[in-house]
């Protein structure tokens, strides 16, 4: 906190959900507070600011990231994706769409994190199985719901894909 | 099969595509112009008189726009109950425990508001403190409230029956003590508060809360200012399990710095402050003496039990009583003796959870394993023998209007394998039976009922306006459900206006579990109200009587000839062109016993209805290392009618985790000299998806006589039980009653080998 105070702002160009953004920060700025304070995407949540939640996924070129944990530096250059980028326009991403049809969402805090894991996932590896799904979330903290039904969303969700090929 | 067109349908929630698209708000999501970060100043010491604060250098630091200490708020102490006011909401004589508020700010950053509270000098005079709840009882404890003499905040004194009598008629009498630690809620959301004032004292403010008219009365209190200008504004909510029903200090520090600066003020607590500065579940120390005749009928039980309350009342007189309450609904006695304390300590504050219990209900439910192996009796038998009937009254005067709680064990069974596993599985695999019930609301006085208000529009759709507010169970799913089903309309065709105390008239909140049973069946009034005027419109025109109609499918028809119908759109227009608008309003209040009191008076029916839970889980242990592999839970309760399956399905898979996984084999808090030492998700161990268990979810309808559709209580019955099963299953696998909770390895390990050596006869 000393340092935030001290540190010199910087200009960034940040590529967010397919948009280039500019930002004047303190160089020490984790990408969560850029995108959150800088650049109004609230979608990404601050649950516990050390790396244990998950709640702050985004994905950088496809790969999730807790952006608690990630200097908004580190982002240039990268294509950083979150919640708000995962629909197109008025259309739910499949894997929003079975999070919705499972009932997989309770108080939906830590929806966005776990979305941006389950994306991360299937980028990654498009027909994951169940240990494989659990293993990709347990970095994400969802209090509510006993994972169950996210699992099953997750499953649903990558077995759609698979239909549309 | 019911006719039902949306009640007992599985449907995605209606607020579920605001979540999963990140547009849902909550409270530090919102973004206000001119907007202050608010911070809070908490004491480091457990216990210490405060001879003076000087704020003087943080007020002169620039972008500093107010400060604020007890100075700054009405000197009323505040509590739950008139005989429980104990907490000044930033105290000016002592703080009492490490965390507690002592002084705020509000600045133009985080960084010049982190500055300000260092420049902040508080004067203190240490005093000795005490953090064990058997030590502060002790003669000569530090005193921690002047008029709380031996540091004994409530006693609850129950006495049913003769348990002498019952003992001593007894075929088999044991008695056992039963202990538990702290847990934690850990809500996703850390707590955060936003508040803005104007000019003319009207204040807006949202926070995470299990009851919005709960949080506005105790502010309008303490700012002096009228209820109708404290509005409570509808805000995505994180999580609550219990723990955000009461008004916090942050709520209303937030509201005062609001008012000073003249600025909108977000406060947002940070992880280890959620956890050591809102609440925390009570530790336990439980001791049953049990009486059972032959067959395993208990005839006499007389429980003590010690709960840490920490440095304040909170809900003291309800927490000391809920986990008695739940283990006296679930099984039947001839008579029960109960004294019940809540000790004051310096920790921090203890209030209602959840899992509110484990040390308690596992106590009983591992007891009653005891009992049942000295009988040569199966566990699930001798709960079977013991279980509450439908039409039986409890120990303390509550009629039971339904029950399944024995369907719930027998159809647990059947899916589990119990007759198949109970004492045939290999060395370190175990089965375990827990048993619940828990309360569909308690006696709220004039907060005790709910009236919603529905406005029809000239399209066809209706506004529903209800005081029920959504902690992320699916409570506004529940209001929409219920509504567009007696209106005939579809869900789409209705909009929420709730949880907003200036437009929403008064209701419980979603604290005790009441939610459906009476915010759902207010609005079930209120639309079967509005349903009857629009029949009323529609009898001339389709010429059939007001009882011959149906209103379903945006259509009022003829049942006896469907062809003759007409739109409900029309009818609104209708209603319009004659000079008529088409709105009404209706209200639901239980029946309960308004003489019933917590500390004065535990007699007489508590509420509406109680649910039953049963849960079987299944683990092997790992005998070196006391890890436990959860196998297979399967929960079943009774909930009265499943108003959405899917809904209820996640409310038990999320019980399994929090009451079962969490609450039994690893959330514990652990403490050094009053301070919490796990306040973080790093430490403090809750589960995750590697983690979890198949479960099997069964849902069994009583349908009770006065619940909406027959409705009641849901999850918080699973959430019990899971925590119960859990400790059986694990004491059944390694062939040791386990008597602490939770129940970590090391404990497991400790036990396998007491028992190698003989130490333990069990």
């Amino acid at each position: 906190m000393q340092m935030k105070k001290s540190a010199k702002k910087i200009q960034l160009t940040l590529n967010v959900n397919d948009e280039q953004r500019e930002v004047y920060i303190s160089p020490n700025k984790t990408l969560l507070e850029v995108l959150r304070d800088d650049l109004e995407l609230s979608g990404a949540k601050e649950g516990c600011g050390e790396g244990a939640c998950g709640s702050c996924t985004a994905l950088m070129d496809g790969k999730p990231v807790r952006s608690c944990l990630t200097l908004a530096l580190e982002a240039e250059g990268a294509g950083v994706t979150t919640v708000e980028g995962l629909a197109k326009g008025e259309r739910l991403d499949p894997l929003q769409e079975a999070f919705v049809e499972h009932g997989s969402v309770q108080c939906g805090f830590c929806s966005p994190g776990m979305l941006m894991s389950a994306k991360g996932l299937l980028l990654d590896n498009p027909h994951p199985d169940e240990n494989e799904i659990r293993r990709a979330i347990s970095g994400n903290v969802c209090r509510c719901t006993g994972y169950t039904k996210i699992v099953e969303a997750i499953s649903a969700a990558s077995e759609k894909q698979e239909t549309k090929k | 099969m019911s006719n039902y067109s949306f009640i007992g349908k599985r449907m995605a929630r209606v607020d579920s595509t605001a979540k999963v698209s990140g547009e849902a708000k909550f409270t530090a999501d919102l973004n206000l112009p001119g907007m202050l970060v608010g911070k809070i100043l908490r004491s480091a010491l457990a216990h210490a008189r405060i001879l003076n604060i000087d704020v003087s250098r943080a007020e002169k630091l620039p972008g500093v726009k107010a400060v604020a200490t007890g100075k700054d708020i009405p000197a009323v102490k505040w509590g739950v109950f008139r005989y429980t006011q104990d907490q000044q909401f930033m105290p000016t004589d002592k703080v009492r425990f490490i965390g507690e508020d002592v002084a705020a700010v509000a600045a133009v950053s985080e960084e010049v508001a982190i500055e300000a509270l260092k420049l902040i000098k508080v004067e203190y005079e240490e005093l000795p403190a005490v953090f064990d709840p058997m030590e502060a009882l002790a003669p000569g404890a530090p005193l921690i409230h002047d008029d709380f003499p031996g540091n004994i905040n409530i006693h609850v004194p129950i006495h049913s029956g003769d348990v002498e009598k019952g003992f001593a008629k007894s075929h088999y009498v044991r008695e056992d003590t039963f202990s538990s630690a702290e847990e934690s809620y850990f809500q996703s959301e850390p707590y955060a508060v936003v508040a803005n004032f104007d000019m003319s004292g009207h204040l807006d403010i949202w926070m995470p809360n299990g009851g919005p008219h709960m949080k506005s009365k105790p502010l309008s209190n303490a700012l002096g200012i009228p209820l109708n200008r404290a509005r409570v504004r509808k805000i995505a909510i994180g999580g609550a399990f219990g723990g955000r029903s009461e008004i916090a200090p942050g709520d209303l520090i937030c509201a005062v710095l609001a008012k000073k600066a003249r600025r909108p003020v977000k406060i947002v607590y940070s992880r280890e402050e959620n956890s050591i500065a809102t609440r925390q579940g009570h530790s336990m120390i439980t001791t049953i003496k049990t009486g059972v005749d032959k067959q395993g009928r208990v005839l006499a039980r007389d429980v003590t039990c010690y709960m840490d309350g920490g440095a304040y009342s909170s809900t003291g007189p309800i927490a000391t009583s809920v986990p008695f309450l739940c283990m006296e609904q679930a099984y039947r006695m001839e008579s029960v003796r109960y004294n019940g304390y809540r000790i004051y300590t310096n920790k921090p504050i203890r209030g209602m959870i959840r899992t509110h219990g484990r040390g308690f209900a596992c106590g009983v439910d591992t007891q009653l394993d005891m009992i049942a192996e000295h009988l040569g009796m199966d566990p699930m038998a001798i709960r079977l023998i013991n279980a509450r009937k439908t039409g039986e009254t409890t120990n303390t005067g509550s009629y039971v209007g339904s029950c399944a709680m024995e369907e719930t064990i027998e159809k647990a069974s059947e899916k589990a394998g119990w007759k198949e596993k109970w004492g045939k599985l290999p060395p370190f695999r175990g089965i375990g039976m827990g048993c619940n019930s828990v309360q569909t609301g308690f006696p709220m006085g004039i907060r005790g009922g709910s009236k919603a208000m529905i406005k029809f529009n000239e399209d066809g759709g209706a506004t529903v306006i209800s005081g029920v507010v959504d902690n992320g169970q699916g409570n506004d799913h529940m209001l929409v459900q219920i509504a567009a089903e007696e209106l005939g309309i579809w869900p789409e065709d209705i909009q929420l206006v709730t949880a907003d105390t200036e437009i929403t008239p008064s209701d419980p909140g979603a604290y005790s579990q009441v939610s459906t049973f009476i915010g759902g069946h207010a609005v079930k009034i209120a639309a079967e109200n509005v349903r009857k005027t629009l029949f009323q419109t529609a009898a001339p025109i389709l010429n059939v009587g007001v009882e011959e109609m149906v209103a379903k499918d945006r259509l009022i028809y003829d049942k006896n000839n469907p062809e003759n119908s007409v739109s409900i759109k029309k009818i609104a227009r209708i209603s319009l062109s004659r000079e008529h608008a088409v709105t009404g309003e209706g209200e639901y209040w239980p029946k309960v016993d308004p003489k019933r009191e917590w500390v004065k008076n535990p007699f007489g029916q508590m509420c509406g209805a109680f649910s039953f839970g049963t849960t079987i889980a299944e683990v092997e242990v790992d005998p070196d290392t006391g890890q436990v592999k959860v196998i297979e839970v399967t929960a079943a309760q009774d909930v009265g009618y499943a108003i959405n399956p899917m809904i209820l399905e996640g409310q038990f898979q999320g019980s399994v985790a929090m009451g079962g996984q969490g609450g039994i084999l690893t959330e514990r808090h652990s403490w050094k000299d009053g301070a919490t030492l796990n306040p973080t998700q790093l430490e403090y161990k809750t589960p995750l998806a590697c983690d979890m268990p198949k479960i099997n979810s069964i849902i069994v309808e009583s349908v009770d006589p006065e619940g909406p559709y027959g409705a009641k209580e849901a999850g918080m019955s699973i959430a019990m039980s899971a925590a119960q099963a859990y400790s059986s299953a694990i004491s059944h696998a390694i062939g040791v009653h386990m008597k602490e909770f939770p129940i970590t390895p090391d404990k497991i390990v400790k036990a396998i080998k007491d028992k190698k050596e003989g130490l333990i006869e069990n």
